[in-house]
């Protein structure tokens, strides 16, 4: 029996392996709980609470038994990347991102939910419905920010589809919210950056004059405008949308203060919006040389921008240089405020956008409108090309910065700017008129 | 339901449960694991003037330091001979390998082995050794000076406190439950507390105070009717009558069990039960819930694998004669395989795994060869490579294993809701009846760790590992003193089937180990499971030697007064009358 008593201890070797196990599972509770409890538990809880826009039109109500939407599909459906879903399929809504506003979590108590949370978002459900109905099913995103208050008055991504179905039929990148999480080749509209850059770094610009013959070899390269622009100045050009002019002004920029100044403005890096990481952008970084120098200049080679970055851009210069971060959520926090752009740059910039409207596009596309913009005809190599549009309201009483942007959508001007025009036309009315 | 009474309430029930899990626990530890634990005497054995105390029914005589009665004598093998002791009181002498030779009183003893009585002697190759057996009287004066059980840690106090353990947990529920279930619910609380008061006054009436493993086994079915309650409360009698059943069977195994000589002659009819259950299973059940292999009756579903896991107990385990006989362990050997693969055909790995496990602790205790085990271990390895490669969806269990998050609509759908709700339950829970996880298929079953984390907290659900921790602790102490092998080896392959469940079940649903879809012992949902974890609590009854603990033990005879002797002398005339009437 002695023996077998020696033996007995074998057991305990299992019974050392579920001590062994049991700390392992405590350290990893300890270490990632939080994660694994707000990944479930916050659809699962009894915690309450209600989003709704910023004049009081629910978009989303969670209680212990019971989560709803909008009564309205259309609503619904235009604001799904507002909300996002209860299943967490699209990584980017409210419902995902703002589990630690809804909940609180510690490893003692576990989730506990403190207060009812009443949220309100600074954006207006029927801008959104207007912009979503605009895209009229085509793929795309339209973003419409305050550049005063940092307000997010409009976020769109299209296609989207109702967060009450649980298994719509699966649309081609319907989780994807266009505006913020993904890069795109941004064509023309890159010229702003550009424009920018040559401001600052090029004394003669305002002197030189560029000949455009619809055709020319830029650097050994061929460069082709859709029309003969012949001879322009530097303002001009930019109202033209010069490929020829662009890319050459780009060379003289060279790489370096190219590079330097996309990073500066925020396009290489992602930001956060209101905790949602926004996807970053790309372009050229290692030297390349003349030629490609001169492509990515007018937002082609390997440049790729994420339609947020562009909005903050824009914003920035419509508010004179200072970016006030948009925000989604009116939390009642002070505005977070950076000097983006040079004020200098910023206020010629401004000019530069307003002539793009004047002399180019026409204000007759935005009636009753003061609109600075650039328009984007980006090819993407298969023959279609995306459909860009940004820009700002030059309009104390509605300072609202824009991006309009649909993919493999045709030209910038033909496709984006009625698009921006309907939304612009919208959020004006609903700025000035709440009845509307 | 909002209101401050209720969460003022729900916070001190909480903070109540989890002391009282705490001191249920260190009570049952300290009165199990920390009290003194005389031996039993039932005979000597006189060599020159030494006295070797005969602690055991089954002892080892030789030189080896291990041996149980240690002679020191060159003459002496190092595992010379066992002698052992059968129910009616006969000791019997048997060679271990013929190596050295046994003589009782010059006679030579041959394999089938001698009778040996007082004063007898034994002749271990030419050393003299005279065997004195007790007198009941004697033995009866030794006994009543053992230590008792229950006199530190009364066993009623910490029952009362797993009573008030019940009640709050009750509690819990009737602020969480439907106004439908609520009286089902008190029901199957009250239930337990009746079921759990009468058994231990049965114990008290026939003078038994070890109380701590039912204890034990109570406390986690509260648990499991905690669990039962929040997940399926509309049928939750079955969890009450199956519980019933389960302490029915619970008695009368401890009881049958109680005799040695008719638990080893049932060994190879049950044996062969066991294979024709499985038989059964093999051909008449089909696959329901992919590996899952069930037959219903009545309502009841109903896993053989679960009955044949006692009856492996029952089979493995053997007395310390038969333990030298090689031949015996092989019969083992094909009686494992032949079950292993069994439920391999029927897909229920898990269960495979834990048999092989049992296996392992059943053959190194019989043999005491690291090299056997690690043989075994070997083969098995093998044999579970052909099973992943051989069968795609065991494949990409594995392949899942550790990266749950990454797939968590398919492979990784349980696994990462119940350690989502395991954690969104922190130190203390939520409260029964207030989790969200009893919604996800077997919840009650597989993910019943995460279930309970949930809703009563992390620092209950490592009591409920604990108290199994304590079970298997309690199965090793009692080898040291159990009165034959058997008992001892049963005992600990049957807590070593238990705490294999606990690992599979707790860490394949935390990912820490592959999900293999294993019940927790008493707490997960399951009628069959339940049956035989109140079997396996009959094994380690039967191997508490302490005295008057067990009522699956013969109490020795204890003399503290005259009238004790006559009471004894009485009993004795008694038992002979009956033997020569039949």
């Amino acid at each position: 029996m002695k023996k077998l008593n020696r033996r007995a201890f074998s057991v305990l070797l299992l019974a050392l392996f579920i001590a062994i196990g049991m700390l392992t599972y405590v350290q990893r509770f300890l270490e990632s709980g939080e994660n694994w409890a707000s990944y479930f538990s916050r659809l699962n809880s009894l915690s309450e609470g209600t989003i709704t826009d910023r004049n009081g039109i629910l978009l989303a109500a969670f209680t212990a038994n019971d989560n709803r939407f909008n009564e309205d599909r259309t609503t619904r459906i235009a604001n799904y990347h507002v909300t996002g879903d209860f299943w967490d399929r699209t990584g980017t809504g409210m419902l995902t991102n703002f589990s630690r506003q809804l909940h609180s979590y510690s490893p003692i108590t576990g989730m506990t939910q403190t207060k009812r949370i009443e949220m309100t978002l600074n954006v207006d459900a029927v801008i959104d419905n207007k912009a979503y109905a605009a895209l009229a099913g085509r793929k795309g995103a339209v973003g419409v920010v305050n550049y005063r208050t940092g307000e997010l008055l409009c976020m769109v991504s299209s296609p989207a589809i109702d967060p009450t179905e649980p298994e719509p039929k699966v649309l081609d990148g319907v989780y994807i919210n266009r505006l913020i999480s993904a890069a795109f080749v941004p064509g023309s509209i890159f010229k702003l950056i550009t424009a920018a850059a040559a401001i600052e770094t090029l004394t003669t610009i305002w002197q030189r004059t560029f000949f455009c013959e619809g055709e020319a070899e830029v650097a050994g390269v061929k460069i082709v405008c859709p029309f003969e622009h012949y001879t322009q100045d530097f303002p001009g050009a930019l109202a033209n949308s010069c490929n020829i002019a662009f890319s050459q002004i780009a060379i003289m920029v060279g790489q370096t203060e190219m590079i330097n100044h996309v990073r500066a403005y925020g396009f290489l890096d992602p930001h956060d919006l209101d905790g949602i990481p926004t996807a970053a952008g790309t372009y050229p970084l290692d030297f390349v040389g003349d030629p490609e120098t001169g492509w990515s200049g007018i937002g082609q080679s390997t440049d790729l921008i994420c339609p947020f970055s562009m909005l903050r851009y824009v914003a920035a210069i419509a508010n004179d240089g200072v970016l006030v971060e948009p925000t989604m959520v009116r939390d009642g926090e002070p505005p977070r405020e950076t000097l983006l752009v040079n004020p200098d740059t910023a206020k010629t910039m401004q000019r530069l956008m307003r002539n793009n409207v004047v002399t180019v596009y026409g204000d007759n596309r935005f009636p009753g409108l003061t609109v600075c913009g650039k328009t984007g005809t980006a090819e993407v190599g298969d023959g279609t090309s995306h459909a860009w549009f940004t820009g700002f309201l030059q309009d104390e009483e509605h300072p609202y910065a824009f991006i309009v942007f649909v993919e493999n959508g045709g030209g910038g001007l033909s496709v984006a700017t009625p698009i921006a025009n309907t939304v612009l036309q919208t959020a004006v009315r609903r700025g000035t008129d709440m009845e509307y | 339901m909002h209101g401050e009474f209720y969460s003022y309430t729900l916070t001190a029930s909480k903070a109540v449960l989890i002391l009282l899990s705490f001191a249920i626990l260190i009570r049952c530890l300290r009165s199990m694991l920390r009290e003194k634990y005389d031996p039993e005497v039932w005979a000597y054995l006189r060599y020159g003037r030494e006295r070797y105390p005969v602690e055991h029914w089954e002892v080892i005589i030789g030189r080896a330091k291990d041996a149980d009665i240690c002679i020191p004598e060159r003459e002496i093998a190092w595992t010379h001979a066992v002698l052992r002791r059968s129910d009616d009181g006969q000791w019997r002498v048997n060679d271990v390998f013929g190596r050295g030779g046994v003589w009782v009183n010059n006679l030579f003893v041959d394999d089938d082995g001698a009778d040996v009585s007082d004063g007898d002697t034994l002749n271990l190759n030419g050393i003299y050794v005279k065997f004195q057996d007790l007198s009941m009287e004697k033995r009866g004066r030794i006994e009543s000076k053992r230590a008792g059980v229950g006199r530190k840690y009364s066993p009623a106090l910490t029952l009362l406190m797993l009573t008030v353990f019940q009640l709050f947990l009750l509690l819990q529920h009737a602020f969480s439950a439907s106004p439908d279930h609520l009286a089902d619910i008190a029901l199957g609380f009250c239930s337990l507390i009746v079921m759990e008061w009468s058994c231990f006054n049965a114990m008290r009436i026939i003078n038994r105070t070890g109380f701590e493993i039912e204890t034990l086994a109570f406390y986690l079915s509260s648990l499991g009717m905690s669990v039962a309650a929040s997940s399926t409360p509309e049928d939750l009698y079955k969890q009450i009558l199956l519980t019933l059943a389960g302490l029915a069977l619970f008695l009368l195994f401890g009881w049958w069990q109680r005799s040695l000589q008719r638990t080893a002659r049932a060994r190879i009819p049950i044996a062969l039960a066991a294979l024709a259950l499985l038989g059964i299973n093999v051909v008449a059940s089909d696959v329901v819930l992919g590996a899952r292999n069930w037959l219903e009756f009545w309502g009841f579903s109903f896993q053989p694998s679960e009955l044949v896991k006692v009856a492996y107990v029952y089979v493995g385990a053997a007395t310390l004669d038969r333990l030298f006989r090689r031949n015996n362990l092989y019969v083992f050997i094909g009686f494992s395989a032949v079950c292993v693969m069994a439920l391999a055909l029927i897909g229920d790995f898990g269960t495979a795994l834990v048999f092989f496990v049992c296996f392992l602790v059943i053959s190194f205790m019989r043999s005491g060869s690291i090299a056997t085990v690690m043989l075994a271990v070997t083969g098995a390895g093998l044999a579970g490579f052909l099973a992943v490669s051989a069968r795609p969806y065991i494949a990409q269990r594995f392949a899942s294993w550790g990266h749950v998050w990454e797939d968590i609509y398919d492979k990784g759908f349980q696994q990462t809701r119940a350690m989502s709700a395991a954690a969104a339950g922190g130190l203390f829970g939520k409260g029964a009846g207030n989790g969200w996880l009893h919604g996800i298929f077997a919840a009650n079953t597989d993910l019943v760790f995460g279930m309970v984390c949930e809703e009563q907290g992390l620092l209950t659900a490592i009591c409920m590992v604990a108290a199994v921790i304590l079970l298997a602790c309690f199965a090793v102490r009692s080898a040291r003193s159990g009165r034959s092998a058997y008992y001892a080896i049963a005992a600990c392959a049957a807590m070593s089937i238990l705490l294999t469940q606990v690992a599979l079940n707790v860490f394949g649903s935390m990912d820490i180990l592959p999900f293999t879809g294993v019940t927790f012992p008493f707490v997960s949902r399951g009628g069959s499971s339940l049956l035989s974890c109140w079997m396996m609590m009959a094994f380690l009854k039967s191997a508490d030697n302490r005295r008057e603990a067990s009522f699956a033990v013969r109490p020795g005879e204890k003399i503290r007064s005259l009238g004790d002797i006559e009471a004894l002398r009485a009993r004795r005339a008694q038992e002979k009358n009956r033997e020569e009437a039949s």
